[in-house]
C-alpha cells in the first residue's frame, strides 16, 4: 500500500520540485517537508531518487537569509515550517550547512510569551479565572512575535532532539522549558488540542494531530502517566476517526508506541480506495509513512552536523 | 488580482442598509424555500457569478452545536444557483482543527449539500495572495488570503448565531477570521489575537468585504461560546446586504448591544450600518424575535435591559 501512496507524491510533485498543499496548488514549505519525509523513509539505496532530490534543491532553494523558511512564497519572515524543513534534511549531509543554518534559527526562536516581562504581566494578572496554564514555560509559536502552542512546539522539540549533537547553546533548557510546557497544557485525562487544556473552567476536548505529535516529541518519557493517559485517549477514540489525515497520525502515534492497530490502516485503506474527496500532500505522505515496518524518519539521529 | 471591494465610507455617505429576519423553528423546516424567497427580494447580483459560501465550520461538531449547520449551508448553495450562480463553493479554515476532512465528515455535510470534491474549499491551504490592509486598525500590515476568496465575484458569510469568549458575539464579520489561512498563520491564527481581536476583524473585512451575510439562528451557542457555550434556540434566520447591519440585528435579537461590541462598533466607522435609522427591517421584527442569549461575566455590559430607553429604541 504504502508503493501506492508514494507513486502519488511523486506523480503530484510540481515543477519547481515541491509539493502544494493539494494536487495542483503553489508549492509551500509544509506539504514539501512531508512528501520529502515520506520519500527518504522509503528511498532505496541503491541508486538517485530524483523527485526526493527535485524536492530537496527546492527546499534549500526556499530558505531565507536568516535560515528559517517561510510558510508562503514571498513571505519576509520564516516560522514554524523551519521546524519541518530541517526534519526533512535531516538525513541529507550534503544539505548540513543549510540544515545547521536551519536549526540555529529554530534554536533563537523565541515565543513571545517567553519573554520576562510578559511573564511577569502574566503571573501578577488575574488570569486564573481565563486558563489554568503556566506562565513559566514556553516552546514554539507558530509565527514570529506570537505565544507557544502545541503543534509548532512538537515539530521543534523533534527535530532538536534529533539534532542534540548540534552546537547550539543553551538548547537543554529550551527543551526541558519545552517539554514541561506540553504537560502543562494537555487536557484533563489525556491528549492535547492546539494548546488550551482549560478556558472558563471547561476543559478542551483533545485532537488528534496535536496529541499524536506530542506523544512523538515526548516519547523519551514514555513511561509517564501522561503519555499513558493520551495514548489511551487516543486508543479509545479511534473507531469514531473518519478522515484519513487523523486515520494515519493515530498509526503513527500508537504505532511508536508499540499499540499498533491494524484495523486503522486497512481503514486507511478503504478510504483511498472510496476517495470522497482528494487527499491533501500531507494525508498521502502520512497514509504512507503509517505503512512503514521500521519507521526511521521518527528516529533520524545518525547524521547530524557537529 | 483581489477583486474589486467597495469603498470604505463613514455613515452618513451610505445609502440605507437591509436585513430580513425570517422565523425557522427548527432545521427540519423548509430551509431552502424561506431562504430562496427572502433572496429573491434582495436580488443579489449573482447570475453567472461565482459565489463563495463562508460557513462557520470550526470544529468537530456530530451533535451540530457549534459549527453552521449543514442544512443550512446547502439551502444556501441551492439558492444561490437557483438565482442563476454559474458556481457555488463552501470554504472555510478552521482556527483550531486542521483536519477539514474531520470536520465536515462530523456534521455529515455531504449528505446534505452532496459530493463536495469540486465544491469544497479548504481556506487554510488554498493558494494565498498577500494583500495590504485598507484600515491598518490593527498592528497588521498585510494578510495573505486565499485565492478563492479573492477570486471568487460575491463572498457570503454564514455564521452561526452565538456568544464568543473574547469578541463578545461571533457573527458574519468575526467568522471571516476563518478566511485568514492556518497554512500561512498556524491553529490558532494567534497573530490576529495578538493584533487585537476586534481591530484585526475590522482589517480582515475591510480587505475581503462580504457581499452578504446569512446568520444562521435556528438553534445559537450562549455562554462561554464559540465552543464551549450552551445551546440556544432562537428559531431565526437573519440575512441581509450589509454584513454589520445584519450582525447589529443580530446582536440585538440576542438581547445584546451591538454599540457596545468593539468590533461591530470599529465596523460601524466604516464597512456599514449599526444605526437602526439606518437598516431598513424585513420580515419579523426584533422585538418579536428576541431571545436574551446569557454572556460571560466580562461581557455582561453587553447586556441592555429591556425597558431602557436604549433598547426600546433599537429593537421595536
Amino acid at each position: 500500500m504504502d508503493r501506492a501512496f508514494l507513486a502519488r507524491l511523486r506523480s503530484l510533485q510540481n515543477s519547481d520540485g515541491g509539493w502544494g498543499f493539494n494536487a495542483g496548488c503553489e508549492s509551500r514549505i509544509e506539504p514539501t517537508s512531508w512528501a520529502l519525509i515520506a520519500l527518504q523513509e522509503f528511498s532505496s539505496s541503491s541508486g538517485p531518487d530524483e523527485p526526493l532530490n527535485r524536492g530537496l534543491r527546492f527546499l534549500t532553494a526556499a530558505q531565507l537569509q536568516d535560515g528559517s523558511w517561510a510558510s508562503a512564497p514571498g513571505q519576509p519572515e520564516g516560522c514554524w515550517v523551519t521546524s519541518l524543513a530541517c526534519w526533512a534534511l535531516l538525513a541529507h549531509t550534503q544539505y548540513s550547512t543549510s540544515l545547521l543554518r536551519g536549526l540555529r534559527w529554530l534554536n533563537d526562536d523565541r515565543p513571545r510569551d517567553s519573554g520576562f516581562l510578559w511573564r511577569m504581566a502574566r503571573k501578577l494578572a488575574d488570569r486564573q479565572s481565563i486558563s489554568t496554564q503556566s506562565a513559566s514555560f514556553s516552546g514554539w509559536s507558530w509565527t514570529p512575535h506570537t505565544a507557544s502552542w502545541v503543534e509548532p512546539t512538537c515539530y521543534a522539540l523533534i527535530v532538536l532532539h534529533a539534532a542534540a549533537a548540534a552546537p547550539l547553546s543553551n538548547l537543554p533548557r529550551r527543551r526541558h522549558l519545552a517539554e514541561a510546557m506540553l504537560y502543562d497544557r494537555m487536557c484533563p485525562g489525556g491528549g492535547w488540542n492546539c494548546g488550551n487544556p482549560h478556558v472558563y473552567g471547561v476543559a478542551g476536548q483533545p485532537q488528534v494531530g496535536p496529541t499524536v505529535w506530542a506523544l512523538v516529541a515526548l516519547h523519551e518519557n514514555s513511561d509517564r502517566r501522561e503519555n499513558r493517559e493520551s495514548l489511551d485517549w487516543l486508543e479509545n477514540i479511534q473507531d469514531t476517526i473518519v478522515s484519513p489525515e487523523s486515520l494515519a497520525l493515530a498509526q503513527i502515534g500508537l504505532g511508536l508506541y508499540g499499540r499498533q492497530n491494524s484495523t486503522l490502516t486497512e481503514r486507511l485503506q478503504s478510504s483511498h480506495e472510496s476517495d470522497k474527496i482528494p487527499w491533501s500532500i500531507q494525508a498521502i505522505a502520512w497514509a504512507a509513512l503509517a505503512f512503514s515496518d521500521n519507521p526511521e524518519w521518527l528516529t533520524v539521529l545518525s547524521s547530524m552536523p557537529s | 488580482m483581489p477583486r474589486e471591494t467597495p469603498a470604505l465610507l463613514p455613515p452618513f455617505s451610505r445609502p440605507h442598509s437591509r436585513v430580513a429576519i425570517r422565523r425557522v423553528p427548527t432545521y427540519q423546516s423548509d430551509i431552502s424555500a424561506v431562504l430562496y424567497e427572502t433572496l429573491r427580494e434582495f436580488d443579489p447580483p449573482v447570475r453567472g457569478k461565482v459565489v463563495l459560501l463562508k460557513p462557520n465550520l470550526i470544529t468537530l461538531d456530530p451533535l451540530g452545536i457549534t459549527n453552521t449547520n449543514p442544512a443550512v449551508i446547502a439551502a444556501a448553495r441551492e439558492s444561490f444557483l437557483r438565482l442563476g450562480a454559474s458556481e457555488v463553493f463552501i470554504g472555510d479554515g478552521s482556527g483550531i482543527d486542521r483536519d477539514s476532512q474531520a470536520i465536515i465528515e462530523s456534521m455529515r455535510l455531504r449528505e446534505f449539500a452532496g459530493p463536495l470534491a469540486k465544491i469544497f474549499v479548504d481556506l487554510n491551504v488554498d493558494d494565498v495572495h498577500r494583500v495590504s490592509l485598507r484600515t491598518r486598525a490593527s498592528r497588521l500590515k498585510e494578510l495573505y488570503f486565499p485565492k478563492i476568496l479573492l477570486r471568487a465575484d460575491f463572498v457570503v458569510s454564514l455564521p452561526k448565531l452565538k456568544t464568543h469568549h473574547w469578541a463578545g458575539v461571533t457573527l458574519s464579520l468575526k467568522n471571516m477570521f476563518g478566511a485568514v489561512p492556518g497554512g500561512c498563520y498556524g491553529w490558532p491564527k494567534n497573530v490576529l489575537h495578538w493584533a487585537g481581536i476586534d481591530r484585526a476583524i475590522l482589517d480582515i473585512n475591510a480587505a475581503v468585504r462580504p457581499d452578504f451575510a446569512i446568520v444562521d439562528g435556528i438553534v445559537g451557542m450562549e455562554g462561554n461560546g464559540p465552543l464551549q457555550g450552551a445551546l440556544k434556540p432562537a428559531g431565526v434566520l437573519i440575512l441581509g446586504d450589509d454584513p454589520v447591519a445584519v450582525d447589529s440585528t443580530s446582536a440585538r435579537v440576542m438581547g445584546l448591544l451591538p454599540e457596545k461590541v468593539k468590533h461591530l462598533a470599529h465596523a460601524a466607522t466604516l464597512l456599514g450600518h449599526i444605526d437602526p435609522e439606518k437598516i431598513r427591517q424585513l420580515g419579523e421584527t426584533i422585538a418579536g424575535v428576541r431571545t436574551p442569549f446569557s454572556v460571560i461575566q466580562q461581557f455582561r455590559h453587553l447586556r441592555q435591559d429591556v425597558n431602557s430607553p436604549l433598547w426600546t429604541q433599537n429593537c421595536l
